[in-house]
């Protein structure tokens, strides 16, 4: 990992929360390489012992925030509520959800009762 | 009953529907549809939750049934049952009338008859002859044998008409008096306060709610009249912020909302400050 010439952004996070280091490096190089997201940032998240990614998609400009998990853990209401609030209270953020097999989904959560998007 | 609820007046059903907004479920027969299951009618069957909320907010009572037939004396069962002949008579009356109006048989299937009344004694004098039996006196006139007085017995819906029906001693004004008389008993844990919690709060928002198990979740939320509209969401709830939740649990939910059009609703109970937290979930559309 320490090779691979992402490292130097996460080098500050990813040896202090060993747990989700795995999930973040593998969320932060999807987006910045895969999604192409643009002003990528690393944001230290200590309520949930983890860092959060934030940026733009392409070609639009709001930023939007994504925390890492993995499959295997066991998240609360409660953690997401930690998770919301560490970031400033933004409107919605992206849970990335990371497995051992390399796959990883987005799902979008928004604070409230937001109706579908049609 | 058996500690479900059930509505038997239809007017009662209408304003709970129309005032309230609390739809329930029909579960009876319809008299005349009754050989199918789509359709169904009175009596109306409530969700434990709506009932905590039409009780808590004073829009009902609940009534124990069974207790509130009371025995009732000879009198009563005599007016009962000359009632229940008048109503029979009329009955028979209207099916007179209906047979004598209906169309007079044709002079074709006069003769047809007379000529298969004619076969059958034939046959029969011949049976009798070779059984060694004399003939039997000729059968009546060839008349149709008389008709059966058919009529059917009316079973009200509402139990109020009967006048030994009296439920001043057993009507429950409060869910705790419910259950101290044995008669009901939800909420009786974590789950079920914060089920009423989520039903109360999404209510008081002017959400109508339905049963959630046909998309996998515990109600489907309408913005309206579930006859007006498709349901936006549905939702599951978490009783308290500590309750643990698997991220397949998000696939999955998510998911099922966005194919079907869509969100699913995250409930969070909070049963200290009993509040209610909502997060949507949809899928993000890529990755």
């Amino acid at each position: 990992m320490e090779k691979h010439p992402s490292y130097q952004a996460l080098a500050h996070v990813l040896p202090k929360y060993p747990r989700a280091a795995g999930c973040i490096f593998q969320t932060y190089n999807d987006i910045l390489l895969a999604q192409q997201w643009t002003e990528v940032q690393v944001v230290e998240l200590e309520s949930i012992s983890r860092a959060a990614i934030t940026g733009k998609k392409p070609k639009t400009d709001t930023t939007l925030h994504v925390v890492p998990c993995s499959l295997a853990e066991t998240l609360s209401f409660g953690w997401l509520m930690k998770a919301f609030s560490q970031l400033g209270d933004p409107p919605e953020i992206y849970l990335a959800i990371t497995s051992d097999d390399a796959s990883l989904v987005y799902y979008k959560l928004s604070r409230g009762i937001v109706k579908p998007h049609i | 009953a058996n500690k479900k609820a059930f509505v038997w007046d239809v007017d009662d059903i209408a304003t709970l529907r129309s005032k309230h907004h609390v739809c329930g479920i029909f579960t009876g027969t319809l008299p005349h549809l009754s050989q199918q299951n789509l359709f169904l009618g009175v009596p109306m069957v409530l969700m434990p939750e709506e009932v905590v909320f039409l009780v808590e907010n004073e829009i009902a009572v609940l009534v124990d049934d069974p207790k509130a037939h009371l025995q009732p004396s000879i009198a009563e069962l005599q007016r009962w049952s000359a009632q229940e002949k008048e109503l029979t008579q009329l009955q028979l009356a209207q099916l007179a009338v209906a047979a004598k109006d209906s169309p007079e048989m044709s002079e074709e299937a006069v003769k047809k008859r007379k000529e298969r009344e004619a076969k059958r004694k034939a046959a029969a004098a011949q049976a009798a002859a070779a059984a060694g039996e004399s003939l039997f006196t000729p059968p009546a006139d060839g008349a149709p044998p008389p008709q059966d007085s058919q009529y059917s017995m009316i079973i009200p819906a509402s139990s109020t008409p009967f006048e030994w029906y009296n439920d001043s001693t057993c009507v429950y004004t409060t869910i705790s008096s419910a259950k101290q008389a044995g008669l009901w008993e939800y909420p009786s844990n974590l789950q079920e306060r914060a089920k009423c919690g989520v039903f109360r709060d999404l209510w008081e928002q002017g959400m109508f709610m339905g049963g959630g198990i046909r998309f996998g979740g515990d109600y489907l939320v309408y913005p309206g009249d579930p006859l007006r509209y498709h349901a936006h969401f549905s939702a599951s709830i978490l009783e308290s912020p500590a309750f643990s939740l698997t991220p397949m649990e998000i696939v999955a939910h998510g998911r099922l909302g966005t194919v079907t059009k869509k969100s699913h609703l995250l409930c969070g109970w909070d049963d200290e400050t009993k509040a209610v937290t909502y997060l949507s979930i949809e899928w993000a559309g890529f990755g």
